[in-house]
């Protein structure tokens, strides 16, 4: 005897007519689905958007997206670990054509003292006219000038430091680093511009200074030397080529006895810190796409249990169980692509509004926004990646479809005799 | 040989801590062609052998032959098989998928069949006009009254090219006219395709219809004649 078919064209204009035999009911449930989407890819691409933020402000603040320095630096910070001569490191990484900018620095912990009050301080000698951070910094300053490379006791401060130390323009302050052995070293030193950012790690500790006045310190633990430095910060042009970079370079400098660390091993709190974060947008998704999933459930199961009898009567005529649960699993895909293509308007536009106009968080968090080394801008942007979408996407669309399989299952256990004496 | 054979067929049903016996020592057999009735009072059996004709349903005991294979202890799927292409069904109501068209709710059974596009779309429109219903082919069964519906089943019922048609109290629902009418295309159609028609009915009409009137009481067939007045 033959077997029977039911083709995929039948199966899909049976499903999308009985998915419409209720217009209102499915309306209601796609529309409560694309809310529950929409919702998610606002906390996430909110989310994603805040974290990239984080990251982009702790690299371009920060030390970069790689960084070299010596290799018991991370474990045990101490003035007296520098890398002595940076020039042969430079050499090796000009001829790896690397794709970014270099920039030579010096990071001493410190005592900055004035004439009323004295605190801990960091001490950063960066290049004045070449080095990334400058352009980010220069904008902030609200008093006074930007240093020149050529100066000689010139720093610059941020207003948190000026109002604790209780300084101005112009005001002298000493600059005491601990030594090797326990000496130390005194340096005068004179404000010549006051910052302001958004961190207050930046503005109440940070001192910057030209790369020479830093090395004033260096060159009194290593004469021989002037070129040293505590550390090469890297800034690449591309930020997903990281983990390419991060390698070769780790190759190319594997004799020269630094440590080479990407910008998650230098800041290892941040990273936890958005893993919990994620955690958190974790679980309201799963809280979303359990609201999904008995939408689904809900609306293709009272469909099939008000149905009973015309399954009854569709297995009578012969249609054989498989092909009773592929019908029903089938209005499922109609109402999977609908909720995905609901979903991608409402989440889309959201996403859209976000990405364009912002979030203004000041008013929410009104203590700042700065975390673990790094801060994030006022105005909160979406960001959403092509990962991100094909994630959320395929989520949704396989949960609701699995949604879908229990009332399947439920209309191929019919038996005709039972159904047909509903 | 007979086209249908039952051979001292029981079926038992547990209800609850009871048995119930609902068909007792059944042997029955139908030939090609026959148009005949199942009648008795409700609860005598009717529906229950007539699931078991159809496969719907199977039997506690007994053997079963459907065009020379034995269907005893066949498996489900199998049944499926053979209520697609061997046996046609009019039940009372709710006969048709409510979101295809008269032409399509014929059509469907024949795609499960396998049937090309053409040769079930011909046929489809040919039952359909064989009941009258040329010009509503396209309507869904919300746009057709009761007995425009029990006609479509059973121009779906015929178009698969059954072996035998089973109906269940088909004319219940309908009023006279449209009872006789339906009655009227199924005695026709009987004699013209060689169908077997084998009714579950209490109504009057179809008994005065039906050449051959089996009856049952208490599950068990109390007399088995000819109709002499529908014969005639």
């Amino acid at each position: 005897m033959n077997r029977q078919r039911l083709g995929l064209r039948t199966l899909t204009m049976l499903a999308w007519r009985n998915l419409w035999r209720h217009r209102r009911r499915t309306i209601i449930t796609l529309t409560s689905i694309s809310l529950g989407f929409g919702l998610s890819v606002f906390s996430i691409s909110l989310g994603d958007g805040g974290h990239n933020n984080m990251i982009k402000n702790a690299i371009d603040f920060g030390e970069g997206h790689i960084a070299i320095q010596t290799t018991d630096y991370l474990q045990a910070p101490a003035n007296y670990k520098f890398i002595a001569d940076q020039n042969p490191i430079i050499e090796r990484l000009q001829q790896l054509n690397l794709q970014g900018k270099i920039a030579p620095r010096i990071a001493l912990q410190v005592l900055v003292s004035s004439a009323n009050n004295s605190i801990g301080a960091a001490l950063q000698s960066i290049d004045m006219e070449k080095d990334p951070r400058v352009e980010k910094l220069k904008t902030q300053l609200v008093d006074g000038r930007w240093l020149t490379n050529n100066e000689q006791r010139g720093v610059l401060i941020g207003e948190g430091m000026a109002r604790k130390l209780k300084v101005k323009l112009g005001s002298k302050i000493v600059l005491l680093v601990g030594k090797k052995g326990g000496d130390s070293e005194a340096q005068l030193a004179r404000v010549r511009g006051i910052f302001k950012t958004a961190m207050v790690e930046l503005d109440s500790f940070l001192i910057l200074s030209n790369l020479q006045f830093g090395q004033r310190y260096l060159s009194s633990e290593d004469q021989a030397n002037p070129n040293a430095v505590t550390r090469l910060a890297i800034f690449l042009d591309e930020h997903d080529s990281l983990p390419y970079w991060h390698q070769e370079i780790k190759t190319a400098l594997k004799n020269f006895n630094v440590a080479v660390l990407s910008w998650e091993e230098m800041m290892p709190e941040l990273v936890q810190y958005i893993l919990v974060d994620d955690i958190g947008n974790y679980i309201m998704l799963i809280l979303i796409l359990a609201v999904i999933v008995f939408g689904i459930i809900n609306t293709v199961l009272m469909s099939v249990l008000e149905r009973t009898r015309e399954f009854g009567l569709l297995r009578a005529i012969g249609i054989n169980r498989g092909h009773l649960l592929l019908l029903v699993f089938f209005e499922s895909i109609w109402l999977s692509l609908f909720s995905v293509a609901g979903g991608w308007i409402i989440g889309g536009g959201i996403y859209w509004y976000f990405s364009t106009v912002g979030l203004d968080i000041t008013g929410m968090i009104p203590e700042g926004t700065s975390f673990g080394g790094t801060f994030m801008d006022p105005i909160m942007y979406a960001e959403l990646s092509m990962q991100r979408v094909t994630q959320i996407t395929v989520i949704v669309f396989f949960t609701t479809l699995a949604s879908g399989i229990y009332p399947a299952i439920k209309a191929a256990r019919i038996t005709p005799v039972q159904a047909l004496r509903t | 040989m007979a086209l249908l054979e039952l051979k001292n067929i029981y079926k038992t049903y547990k209800q609850g801590e009871f048995d119930v016996h609902a068909l007792q020592n059944i042997s029955l057999s139908l030939d090609t062609g026959e148009f005949a009735a199942l009648v008795g009072p409700s609860g005598s059996g009717k529906t229950t052998l007539l699931n078991i004709i159809g496969c719907l349903d199977s039997a506690s005991s007994g053997s079963f032959h459907l065009n020379g294979n034995d269907l005893t202890q066949a498996k489900e799927s199998d049944l499926s098989n053979y209520r697609l292409f061997q046996i046609g069904f009019v039940f009372q109501a709710y006969n048709l998928v409510p979101v295809l068209s008269a032409l399509e709710n014929v059509e469907l059974i024949m795609v499960l069949q396998g049937r090309h596009h053409k040769e079930r779309r011909e046929r489809a429109e040919h039952y359909l006009k064989l009941v009258g219903l040329q010009d509503m082919m396209h309507r869904r069964p919300k746009a057709l009254s009761g007995g425009q519906q029990q006609r479509v089943a059973v121009a779906r019922a015929l178009a698969t090219n059954p072996r035998i048609v089973l109906a269940d109290e088909p004319t219940a629902n309908l009023d006279s006219e449209n009872a006789t009418a339906l009655l009227d295309v199924m005695h026709e159609l009987s004699h013209e395709e060689k169908t077997t028609f084998l009714f579950s009915t209490h109504d009057l009409r179809v008994m005065q219809r039906a050449e051959r009137i089996i009856t049952l009481s208490d599950g068990q067939i109390q007399k088995d004649e000819t109709n002499p007045a529908a014969v005639a």
